[in-house]
């Protein structure tokens, strides 16, 4: 999954170098953060189980 | 106002180039003292990434004489949601290790953990994000002259981002192997385990 985010943020870079159509750089974009969030919801398993 | 959205142009280079020596220098500690990034780690470096993206694509709308009050907010709105990720990757990480007695993941620098150095930059990017917005549309950046040598100096700074996400992508792939995640605390290059 980690290598599938890096490479969709080196392709919107790389789009946005180019000065590729706007849509395909808010695509790619919100693509990668979704990714993000899915990753990050799989390695939050536990509750932090802190009590201030 | 002249002065101002040139102000507006270079601080947003200064932002580039800010996260860029910073995931330039968490390669450098993770390859010269074998200090393997942890997954919210390399989530907070994907966070950095994001975010940037978005004042990266500002600055080339405004060097191609393309930007619009909507392109500079659209870039911004990327660049705040980006930090807010960060914020909330990092948070969980400082979280982690808030106990007293827990020694934290890695090595501190100059007295606090990368992690969260990386929370405080995060936020500075959202409050400076929140004041571009108030300064907008006044203060539209402006960029230099094409082949000047201050369009140079920029041009080299959205490289060298460009750059370092490329080495990122080599070294997750080295990292990361054929495994479908990272492990919560790897120890070695998976792909040289196979």
């Amino acid at each position: 999954m980690d290598i599938i985010i890096l490479f969709v943020l080196l392709v919107t870079a790389f789009a946005i170098w180019r000065e590729a159509h706007r849509g395909l750089v808010l695509g790619l974009w919100l693509v990668a953060l979704v990714l993000m969030i899915g990753l990050f919801r799989y390695h939050v398993t536990s509750s932090l189980g802190l009590s201030f | 106002m002249n002065l101002l959205s040139r102000l507006v142009y270079w601080s947003l280079n200064l932002w580039i180039l800010g996260y860029t020596v910073i995931l330039g220098l968490a390669l450098f500690i993770q390859f010269a003292y074998s200090e393997l990034p942890c997954p919210l780690c390399m989530l907070q470096r994907y966070a950095m990434i994001l975010s940037t993206l978005g004042a990266w694509w500002i600055v080339r709308q405004a060097e191609a004489g393309t930007l619009t009050t909507v392109g500079y907010m659209q870039g911004l709105g990327l660049g705040t949601l980006g930090a807010f990720a960060g914020a909330v990757f990092g948070g969980r990480q400082v979280m982690l290790h808030i106990l007293p007695g827990d020694t934290g993941y890695g090595a501190p620098v100059l007295g606090l953990h990368m992690y969260s150095w990386a929370f405080i930059t995060f936020a500075v990017v959202i409050i400076y994000c929140a004041i571009l917005g108030i300064l907008a549309p006044a203060a539209l950046p402006q960029a230099p002259k094409q082949e000047s040598p201050a369009a140079r100096l920029a041009t080299a700074a959205g490289l060298a981002f460009l750059a370092v996400v490329a080495i990122n992508a080599v070294m997750i792939v080295f990292l990361e192997g054929f495994a479908w995640v990272l492990p919560d605390d790897p120890t070695a290059y998976d792909l040289f385990r196979h």
